[in-house]
């Protein structure tokens, strides 16, 4: 049995409609986890000792653990406790609660390149803490993230390839679904990863132009 | 509901012989990992464009696939290449294969930021080449090297999780094994959780002993100024 070419390409346009799945979710949980990973951050710098010390405890768990492991725990121990999840909700909890730690970690290290000149401008001005953050240090932070950001959202996209383990039907079931009937693992799976391959390099190519305007609109 | 420590007690062989072989994969697969990723980082700094176009497609494709669909193209295209390997064998060759690219990565960004002159200079003080590569650009190297590959490693040591997927008798497979005996989940996956928690932070607390030679960059001006400290750590005590 030789490779074949031509099969490969066939099945391209029904993983490509499969990767819907993982594009529409991708898109949730990076949504999610940048605006929870924003508050988290927000909240971590109100310095409150045992708040602090809690989220540190948290994100040394998400940081120290597999994600295919915390997506198992909000598959298969959030019942347990009484949350009894789809496939798919399961899935993306777990995949943003895991962004969200990274993305406020990625904040914390942005958050010390931030020039503290104008900070201390708007509180002579009077401004509230509130409002500083809102109009001082978030619009430099995100801008500053914007490569980061890009990054984690290839991350995310590969972590949606995970959630095939508890049955969502995304690029990798769907490929597997297939192979198991063509009897072609091989090139079902190598066109699963031309998927991946297409989706993360737009993505990349995407994120290098908005980087490229941030930069114009600065100067 | 409860904790029911009996299971963990029944069934702790097949995880503390699940969480040996998470640490044996990791260890040999950063090794293999490693030395692909300088091989192939020793090539990307090879002047033309043929290395770069050829290592640049190497990291990037390694890097925009997920592992598990990387794991399982290697999984079934090794049969169908006429080569039949166990399962584990498989898995790590896979593990090191994506850590590879990272690693390149890593080395060809360390090998870059050292200016050119430093191996010249040492040259002209009469040291030999390979004198000059041991005493004068590896440690500079080493240093810069040290926290993106702890990094790394950790990402690959959580990574073979996914290599349940194949049937390799890790951690992971071996938590979903007493998982589907017990109908535990609450008991199981936090035992595992710490058991990969506590392999985690071995790893860490090894590389902040190796961090603790080079030193590290303390943020001291922001510290230093209280409005600046309000809004930009996350870390100090609240300014009194």
């Amino acid at each position: 049995m030789g490779f074949n070419f031509h099969y490969l390409i066939s099945i391209l346009p029904d993983l490509f409609v499969a990767a819907l799945i993982n594009v529409r979710l991708a898109i949730i949980i990076i949504t999610l986890a940048v605006v929870l990973g924003t508050m988290l951050t927000v909240l971590r710098s109100l310095k409150l000792r045992l708040v602090n010390a809690a989220i540190a405890v948290v994100i040394s768990f998400v940081r120290g653990t597999p994600l295919l492991i915390q997506i198992f725990i909000a598959y298969y121990v959030l019942p347990v406790v009484g949350l009894d999840l789809s496939p798919e909700v399961a899935g993306v909890a777990a995949i943003s609660f895991n962004t969200m730690i990274f993305v406020s970690e990625s904040m914390r290290g942005g958050l010390a390149s931030i020039d503290p000149g104008p900070l201390e401008a708007a509180t002579a001005l009077g401004l509230r803490p509130p409002l500083i953050w809102w109009k001082v240090v978030l619009p430099q932070l995100l801008r500053r993230l914007v490569p980061v950001l890009i990054n984690e959202a290839t991350i995310v996209v590969k972590g949606t390839a995970l959630l095939s383990v508890i049955t969502v039907v995304d690029v990798l079931r769907t490929a597997q679904q297939i192979a198991s009937s063509s009897y072609r693992p091989f090139e079902t799976l190598l066109g699963a990863a031309v998927v991946f391959l297409v989706l993360n390099l737009s993505i990349s190519l995407a994120g290098k132009i908005a980087e490229v305007r941030f930069e114009a609109t600065r100067t | 509901m409860r904790f029911d420590v009996s299971i963990l007690v029944d069934y702790w062989s097949l995880l503390a012989g699940g969480a040996w072989l998470t640490l044996c994969i990791t260890l040999v697969a950063f090794a293999l990992g490693y030395l692909a990723g300088v091989a192939v980082a020793l090539v990307a700094i090879l002047p033309g464009w043929l290395p770069k176009l050829v290592t640049g497609i190497y990291i990037e494709t390694l890097r925009n696939i997920p592992f598990i669909i990387i794991l399982f193209v290697v999984y079934y295209g090794l049969p169908f290449s006429g080569i039949r390997l166990p399962a584990t064998l498989v898995g790590t060759v896979a593990l090191a294969l994506f850590a590879s690219a990272y690693y390149a990565e890593i080395v060809r960004g360390a090998l870059q930021a050292l200016p050119r002159g430093q191996f010249e200079s040492a040259r002209v003080v009469g040291m030999s080449p390979a004198q000059a590569m041991w005493y004068v650009v590896a440690p500079q190297v080493l240093r810069t090297l040290v926290p993106p590959s702890t990094n790394m490693t950790l990402t690959m040591m959580k990574e073979s999780a996914v290599l349940s997927s194949i049937t390799v008798p890790e951690l992971t497979y071996q938590s979903l094994i007493v998982q589907g005996n017990t109908f535990a989940p609450f008991e199981v996956f936090a035992a595992v959780t710490a058991i990969y928690w506590l392999i985690a932070i071995a790893i860490a607390e090894l590389s902040r002993q190796l961090e603790r030679r080079v030193g590290t960059a303390q943020v001291h001006s922001i510290l230093a100024n209280p409005i600046a400290a309000r809004y930009l750590s996350l870390d100090a005590r609240r300014p009194t």
